[in-house]
């Protein structure tokens, strides 16, 4: 598959907080989902990524022309006394590519006014609108800052599925970052994990889903689970839930013990507040 | 670049009504022959501009601007081009005005409008100079705190220089910068307005957001 992104030792530091340094590279046609809790560096990645902070390191992307690139950045947009036909007129004199039928194609299917300044519009009016405006220049890579937060449940489907057809051009990439991990199990490819400012975990979402596992049981069986088999584990008045990488593995090896499917929040939790053995 | 100067221009469009309301209340009393008050229109159009300023800043536009198609340097570029097609407008309306005013009271000055306009230019061209680069480094809060504090110390080291030092300038001297006045004054702002821009430009490639 085709590299869109190549990153080396990408290096951002604030004070007590430090990115980094984190390696990967992304291929085309693919969603990569970023998650990690508030202050994990998802944000600083991005911005890093973009450019709008000055790290150390190299990023290296399949072009150079920002005409290539659509960007919706978390409480970043253009100022709120303009409105979509303001949006409309600036952008198309900024992209070569703006398809000024596009954007006002897609105000229409998500009932978007044109007129009513970005102010007077909801939260979730606000995000749709930043989203269609990235869109509308035919980007090949979108980078997206919590794309879908503040948004309804049939919103939200309906930005996932946008998403999904944009994937279905192999030369088209996505990274997201986001809150809301359930929406990344339905669409991303891969997951990369931040935590503390440190990747913790870079896999793709169906390991993830279809091997990593949670096993249930008491105290005294805790006692007989080997140390290798435990990723991280947490202890609670009902017993210990253990972080597995391999499911099956594991209830082959423990037939009497639960070992349940994960979902991408557990994994977030386990993590961040799970011991290590 | 054209795309951002709209941007601009489209923020203040809502403006446009009661600045126009203000000017007719403007020409009303410059009537009067007031020539202090032509200095308003490019006064108002410093002060709309600076809002663009704060919208950006309130909205956090830059980061995501950085992320468009245009240049770093193009976003400060518009900036200063933006201010500038707004003062020469606003020097427009001051020559209509006072052309308007000059008919009606039958004692219009050409010459003495030019150097009013030259005037009017230069000081808020001047302002704008001094004004972006703190804009862009520090903010519009900070830098407008910035502008008044540096604005005191002048006044208050000028103040000082010509109650406690005898300055002599030599006729010759004196003679030359006033028949040459316009051109050192041009020559002084283009040198002003690059240096301006170059700083600018230098903060603001560096700046995080």
């Amino acid at each position: 598959m085709k590299k869109i992104l190549e990153v080396k030792k990408l290096k951002k530091s604030y004070g007590d907080f430090v990115l980094g340094p984190v390696d990967g590279s992304f291929p085309g046609g693919v969603i990569v989902g970023l998650i990690g809790e508030n202050g994990a560096g998802k944000t600083t990645f991005i911005k890093s990524l973009l450019k709008i902070l000055q790290a150390e390191g190299e990023i290296q992307f399949f072009s150079n022309k920002k005409e290539d690139i659509g960007v919706v950045l978390d409480n970043s947009f253009f100022p709120e006394i303009l409105t979509a036909e303001d949006i409309h007129k600036i952008m198309k004199n900024i992209y070569k590519n703006w398809d000024s039928s596009l954007f006002f194609s897609y105000l229409e299917k998500f009932s978007l006014p044109k007129n009513k300044a970005i102010k007077n519009l909801s939260k979730g009016m606000r995000k749709k609108l930043e989203i269609v405006t990235a869109l509308s220049h035919h980007p090949k890579f979108l980078i997206l800052d919590e794309p879908t937060s503040g948004l309804d449940p049939v919103v939200r489907k309906e930005v996932l599925d946008l998403f999904l057809d944009f994937i279905q051009d192999e030369d088209h990439t996505i990274l997201l970052s986001t809150h809301i991990t359930s929406d990344l199990e339905h669409i991303a490819d891969y997951i990369l994990f931040l935590d503390k400012g440190k990747v913790v975990l870079e896999e793709t979402r169906d390991v993830i889903m279809d091997t990593y596992g949670i096993l249930k049981c008491g105290k005294d069986e805790f006692s007989k689970i080997s140390k290798e088999d435990v990723w991280r584990y947490s202890e609670s008045r009902y017993g210990y839930e253990i972080l597995v990488k391999d499911r099956d593995k594991i209830k082959k090896k423990y037939p009497n013990m639960i070992v349940d499917k994960i979902t991408l929040e557990d994994l977030m939790v386990f993590v961040v507040k799970g011991r290590i053995l | 670049m054209k795309g951002l100067l709209l941007k601009d221009f489209l923020m203040i469009k809502g403006n446009v009504r009661s600045v126009l309301l203000f000017l007719v209340v403007f020409c009303l009393i410059a009537l009067e022959g007031n020539d202090f008050l032509l200095f308003v229109p490019a006064l108002i159009s410093f002060m709309m501009f600076m809002t663009t300023f704060s919208y950006d800043e309130y909205n956090k536009w830059d980061p995501y601007a950085i992320t468009l198609a245009v240049k770093r340097k193009e976003i400060v570029f518009a900036k200063y081009l933006g201010s500038f097609i707004l003062l020469f407008f606003s020097l427009i309306i001051t020559f209509l005005v006072a052309l308007g005013i000059g008919i009606y009271n039958q004692n219009f000055d050409l010459q003495k409008t030019f150097t009013l306009l030259l005037g009017c230019g230069a000081s808020i061209l001047f302002l704008q100079d001094i004004v972006y680069p703190l804009f862009i480094k520090f903010g519009v809060e900070k830098g407008r705190i910035g502008l008044f504090v540096g604005i005191f110390l002048l006044s208050f080291l000028l103040g000082w220089i010509l109650k406690n030092v005898s300055i002599s300038i030599p006729q010759d001297i004196y003679s030359f910068v006033v028949s040459y006045l316009p051109w050192i004054l041009a020559v002084f702002l283009l040198i002003l307005t690059i240096g301006s821009y170059e700083i600018s430009k230098k903060i603001y490639t560096k700046k995080e957001f």
